[in-house]
């Protein structure tokens, strides 16, 4: 299985949709909390050279928001 | 042939999916996604019949309640891209290369998210420059922020901002707030809050990521400068048109106008509801309304149609 991670802020809507999705699919994901963990948050910049959140990164591909379709084709479910 | 094409997934396009449904008229309803663009609010407490519910929680409601209708075929994670007239018809092609052909459409597309059209905004997107401040807002902790618009989309920024920003300016082109007096209030009993009136945003300054922002004082006509490391913008809405070409009338705000009685556009066989259309009030009853009425007229006209 990929390796997933996603950097997120509680507020975030597309966050907890991107979340809902991975559950959803038996995805294993590690989930970082950017507005407190200020290390993960450096991370998250220097991976996406952004500030926006969600950040998701499968095995070192970047992507900057959450697209189903987009995340579907990444993890290899459709 | 379809019946119907539905298209949105926000509260017009899935009431307008339901009504349609239980007429058994045949329909596809083609959406990006669903919930319309209070998907990302905090909380609703204006949802009728619900006291408070998250935008997410609207939008799963809505699709969940779409989706248990037998009667419907869903086309999700798509856009539509482009309408053409055929004879008698429509031809409905997709984002994604599909084409679907149509007695009728409603478009229940609403808006997107007006931008400044200055310099700066699209080179630091993100890097910044925020359009969901309940998102990113807690990313900028310990840090400065300008919020550019002062309906309650900016006030609301505000609000989500003060939690963790150190200083919040909230810039205004004129004197007037046309957002809430309740929340504005509320916000300006901050003393992190600094309300800058009579400014008009002219560019968005930084190197690799946002470090302040250019504006006109409208009172002095000087320009000046702020230091910041975000800039929320929430300047209002336009509304999805562009696939619909010259096929219907519009407003001077690019609005498409309708028949307030029917939802009628002004081509026949196309119909409107929502946020896209020059209705004056912009709230999700109203949307859902609007475009159930849609429906039921439209069922109407297919009926006398088809025989």
């Amino acid at each position: 299985m990929k390796k997933v991670l996603i950097y997120s802020t509680p507020t975030c809507v597309y966050c907890k949709m991107a979340k809902d999705f991975f559950k959803k699919n038996n995805i294993e994901y590690q989930d970082f909390n950017v507005a407190e963990d200020e290390e993960a948050r450096e991370e998250m910049v220097q991976k996406s050279h952004q500030l926006g959140v969600p950040v998701i990164d499968i095995e070192g591909d970047i992507f900057v928001g959450f697209n189903r379709p987009e995340m579907e084709k990444a993890l290899g479910l459709k | 042939m379809l019946d119907l094409i539905i298209v949105g997934g926000g509260p017009g396009g899935v009431a307008a999916g339901i009504y349609a449904a239980r007429k058994k008229i045949k329909t596809l309803l083609i959406a990006e996604s669903f919930g319309g663009q209070s998907l990302v609010s905090a909380d609703i407490q204006n949802w009728i019949g619900t006291k408070s519910i998250s935008g997410l929680g609207l939008a799963q409601n809505l699709e969940e309640h779409l989706r248990t209708q037998p009667d419907i075929e869903i086309l999700d994670g798509n856009l539509v891209s482009g309408v053409q007239k055929t004879d008698g018809a429509f031809k409905v092609q997709t984002k994604n290369g599909k084409s679907f052909e149509t007695k009728t459409i409603l478009v229940c597309s609403g808006s997107f998210r007006r931008r400044l059209g200055v310099p700066g905004e699209d080179r630091l997107d993100g890097k910044g420059v925020v359009w969901c401040s309940t998102c990113d807002a807690p990313l900028f902790g310990g840090k400065i922020v300008a919020v550019v618009g002062a309906g309650n989309a900016g006030l609301e920024a505000v609000r989500d901002s003060l939690a963790y920003a150190t200083k919040v300016y909230l810039l205004n082109r004129t004197d007037k707030i046309r957002g809430d007096a309740v929340t504005l209030e509320e916000i300006k009993k901050n003393p992190k809050v600094e309300v800058i009136y009579w400014a008009e945003t002219k560019e968005i300054l930084g190197d690799q990521f946002v470090s302040g922002l250019k504006y006109l004082d409208k009172q002095t006509n000087q320009e000046k400068e702020l230091k910041a490391d975000g800039v929320f913008i929430e300047i209002g809405s336009v509304p999805n048109v562009e696939f619909l070409g010259d096929l219907v009338q519009k407003s001077q705000f690019n609005e498409i106008i309708v028949d307030h009685k029917t939802q009628k556009t002004s081509q026949e066989g196309i119909w409107a509801a929502g946020d896209v259309t020059d209705q004056v009030y912009r709230q999700n009853n109203i949307s859902a309304g609007d475009a159930v009425k849609a429906v039921l007229n439209l069922y109407d006209y297919l009926g006398k149609n088809n025989k």
